[in-house]
């Protein structure tokens, strides 16, 4: 990608300029102070942003702003920056001038938010280069010859083949080789340090006789967490077990209740077709019975028309009156809530707007009268006691505020406290209404209520007969019991003198009778093992009890602490140890990666430079180029001459450029850094760069007007700046004129 | 423990062309193959290096 053109609307000297350039050498010329650092600058100072902006802002002027336009495989790149805000614009088109990537926001030279890492982003995948000390450590050659060569060249190469500009893995290393080094002497990469450190020190401590290893100790005295733990699993046992056994109380109870409703039916078939026969096993109803199945049907049948349920059970009233308690309570709730809503909205919020406000008026009254005559000490004095006043009652208020609301949460959190507990009462009872088979929702409650308030007599009369058919129950299982064994015989006897229906009836309750036992012995094993839980229970508590206070904590022996630092100590090394060999390997790695392509491309151009004299070169561990002689020998590059030496540092920094940037090239830019040179070393030194750039866009910056005619001759593409200002809107192509004036 | 390793971020670090790139490549790699007792040192070792960079960067910045 080459720089097309640089447009200053308004940056140091120049003011809405546009300078173009081309592919191949460019050549900056002019005198001194026409512009060219300025110009050269400019690159690095849009890309990135700059911290010298007083240097490019034009003198009176509020604005700074420049432009580059890059341009390479099919699409242009323009970056606008104003210098000022740091606002940048970036636009990436291809030819058919169809925005491919947009940036817009604010990018100061160094940052960390999204919008900063989002264009540093952009401009590595676009020009490869996203760091201006990345950028100025290769395309960019300044006056300073020694930016060129030396310790200065390999530490910023060193960085460079470590992968990041911002961070010296050699100094991470170090740091860490001094951690691990200030905890022991043992080296594990050489010899051992001579003196003792911390480790050593405890290691003799905790084991003077050497050899134990290192485990911390604690003593553990009690087991009342152990304790602790098992009590809670035990209550939410119990508490579970309780709830099932209600629910099985309440089951039994209304499967009784359902064979008491049942039965004087069944009897009733009995009665029917009286027997003469005593000892049947039909249920026989005494004779005060006799009327009692037309009683109950024809009250079921009166419930019914009434809307109450067909068999309400004895505990209805109390049921009712049960859920319009809790009813009650919940309603109180509705209350306190909405007063506390209303309490929180009235607690006034602080002012800090007019509060701050103030403030600023009064500071900035103060910084006015400053300016006047009637300026004096009271006034500053008087502000800044406003100010002050003005600050606590606002923090006073403040604090008043999270009081007040701190206080509401607490009423809220004690009545949602009660709120939930009442809702689980709720709860319970809908289980035990849905057991009786009655309806659980509050609003057929309330109906229920109404009815059962309003028919109060009938269900009397219900339960009254209820309660006898319940007695002759007993009386007919006491009786079944007794003739159970004759009963078979007399069956035998009387077949076929009686009807199968009553068989079958009578073995229907038979089969029910005994689930119902069944039922019953297992809930009578249930409470047993409820009881045994409760007594456990009861003893895990007596047993925290006896636990001293005093013993229920950890006690760490000095030994214990001992051996605890060690350990941590231990860990510590390990992990030191770890990070000194995970990065130095990684580190290495990298280089072996990038400095075999390094190395390979610094040989091409330096055999390129030099016209095959020197056709090898590589980079050592320290970063130290060595040529190659001869095809065999490696010798240092401060053996050579200083003019290789320049070739080889040229040849490595453009092969840096080249290889980092992975063909995303950008101009090389030298901003007169021949300056020192004769004409001899000049001629050398341009051809080298001139060969160096054969492939890509160089721009060269010089005041040497023999370079003009260099450029004449060679036909590179000359933008000429005078001590006024730059040309405007150069073209290429147009530039011939201003070359042969050169000449 | 893999709560380091297994993070997202630490994938994308893995992508990266630099030494924090390679390292995180290596520790995962040596992470295949090692106990638990492995990979929380080598999550603890690997934590330490990126604070390290993390740090440099700041202070460059």
């Amino acid at each position: 990608m080459i720089l097309r053109s640089v447009e200053l609307e308004s940056f140091g000297r120049f003011r809405g300029q546009t300078i173009e350039f081309r592919r191949g050498m460019n050549l900056v010329i002019g005198p001194n102070e026409a512009g060219k650092s300025t110009l050269a600058e400019a690159i690095p100072a849009v890309l990135f942003g700059t911290d010298r902006l007083e240097r490019f802002k034009p003198w009176g002027r509020n604005v700074c702003s420049a432009a580059l336009f890059f341009e390479g495989q099919g699409r242009t790149v323009q970056i606008k920056r104003n210098l000022i805000t740091d606002e940048v614009e970036l636009l990436e088109k291809n030819d058919l001038y169809h925005i491919l990537s947009q940036f817009s926001g604010k990018v100061p030279l160094r940052g960390r938010s999204a919008s900063y890492r989002k264009y540093r982003a952009l401009l590595e995948s676009l020009l490869g280069v996203a760091d201006e000390g990345l950028f100025r450590a290769t395309y960019f050659f300044g006056h300073h010859p020694q930016e060129w060569s030396g310790e200065d060249l390999a530490q910023k190469l060193r960085t460079l083949v470590s992968g990041s500009a911002e961070a010296d893995y050699a100094e991470i290393l170090d740091d860490l080789l001094d951690e691990h080094f200030q905890l022991t002497r043992i080296n594990p990469w050489g010899r051992d340090k001579k003196r003792d450190r911390e480790y050593e020190n405890i290691c003799q401590q905790v084991a003077p006789e050497g050899g134990t290893e290192a485990v911390p100790t604690f003593v553990e005295i009690d087991n009342s967490a152990d304790l602790k733990a098992e009590i809670e699993k035990l209550s939410g046992e119990l508490e579970n077990d309780r709830h099932e056994h209600e629910k099985g109380r309440l089951y039994i109870k209304s499967v009784r209740h359902q064979m008491m409703v049942d039965l004087p039916g069944k009897a009733s078939l009995v009665n029917e077709e009286p027997s003469d026969k005593e000892s049947s096993t039909v249920i026989e109803k005494p004779s005060i019975d006799k009327k009692t199945p037309i009683n109950d049907v024809a009250l079921s049948e009166q419930l019914a028309a009434v809307g109450l349920p067909q068999n309400p059970p004895r505990e209805l009233p109390e049921l009712l009156a049960e859920a319009a308690q809790i009813r009650q309570e919940l309603a109180t709730f509705q209350q306190p809530f909405s007063a506390l809503n209303n309490r929180e909205k009235k607690i006034p919020k602080v002012p800090w707007t007019v509060l701050l406000s103030l403030c600023m008026i009064l500071v900035a009254g103060t910084a006015v009268s400053w300016w006047q005559s009637f300026y004096s000490q009271w006034i500053s004095l008087g502000a800044g006691v406003c100010c002050t006043l003005l600050l606590s009652w606002g923090g006073w208020q403040h604090i008043s505020r999270k009081k007040a609301l701190d206080d509401c949460q607490d009423k809220r959190n004690r009545l949602d406290h009660k709120k939930l507990e009442v809702q689980k009462k709720q709860a319970f009872l809908s289980e035990r209404c849905e057991a009786f088979g009655l309806p659980s929702s509050a609003i057929d409650l309330v109906r229920l209520h109404k009815l059962v308030t309003a028919n109060h007599d009938l269900l009397e009369s219900w339960w009254k007969q209820t309660a006898l058919s319940v007695e002759d129950l007993e009386v007919c299982q006491n009786k079944s019991v007794t003739d159970d064994g004759g009963a078979s015989s007399h069956n035998d006897t009387s077949e076929g003198g009686e009807e199968p229906e009553e068989k079958n009836s009578s073995i229907k309750v038979g089969e029910d009778e005994r689930e119902l036992h069944q039922l019953e012995s297992r809930m009578a094993e249930f409470e047993t093992e409820l009881k045994q839980k409760e007594t456990c229970l009861q003893n895990l508590r007596l047993q925290l009890k006896a636990v001293p206070a005093e013993k229920n904590s950890k006690v760490v022996t000095p030994e214990a602490t001992l051996q605890y630092r060690k350990h941590e100590l231990e860990k510590r090394i390990l992990v030191l140890r770890k990070s000194v060999n995970l990065l130095a390997g990684a580190v290495d790695e990298f280089g072996r990666l990038h400095l075999s392509s390094l190395n390979n491309e610094a040989s091409k151009l330096l055999s390129k430079i030099t016209g095959g004299r020197y056709s090898a070169m590589r980079l050592d561990e320290n970063m130290a180029p060595s040529l190659q002689v001869d095809g065999q020998r490696w010798v240092p590059a401060e053996s050579f001459s200083k003019g290789t030496v320049d070739a080889i540092y040229i040849a490595l920094r453009i092969a840096l450029a080249k290889v980092r940037n992975d063909g995303r090239s950008l101009p090389l830019m030298l901003d007169d850094p021949f300056v020192h040179l004769d004409q001899k070393r000049l001629s050398t030194a341009l051809n080298m760069v001139d060969l160096a750039s054969t492939d890509g866009q160089l721009i060269l910056f010089s005041h040497n007007l023999d370079l003009g005619k260099r450029a004449a001759r060679e036909r590179w593409h000359v933008v000429a700046l005078d001590g006024g200002a730059a040309d405007t809107a150069q073209k290429e192509g147009s530039d011939h004129a201003r070359q042969l004036h050169l000449l | 423990m893999r709560y380091l390793l297994g993070s997202a971020d630490i994938k994308t670090l893995s992508q990266e062309d630099s030494v924090r790139g390679v390292l995180v490549r290596m520790v995962m790699e040596q992470a295949e193959n090692a106990d638990s007792e492995e990979i929380e040192s080598l999550e603890n070792a690997l934590q330490l290096l990126l604070t390290r960079f993390k740090v440099m960067e700041d202070d460059a910045s």
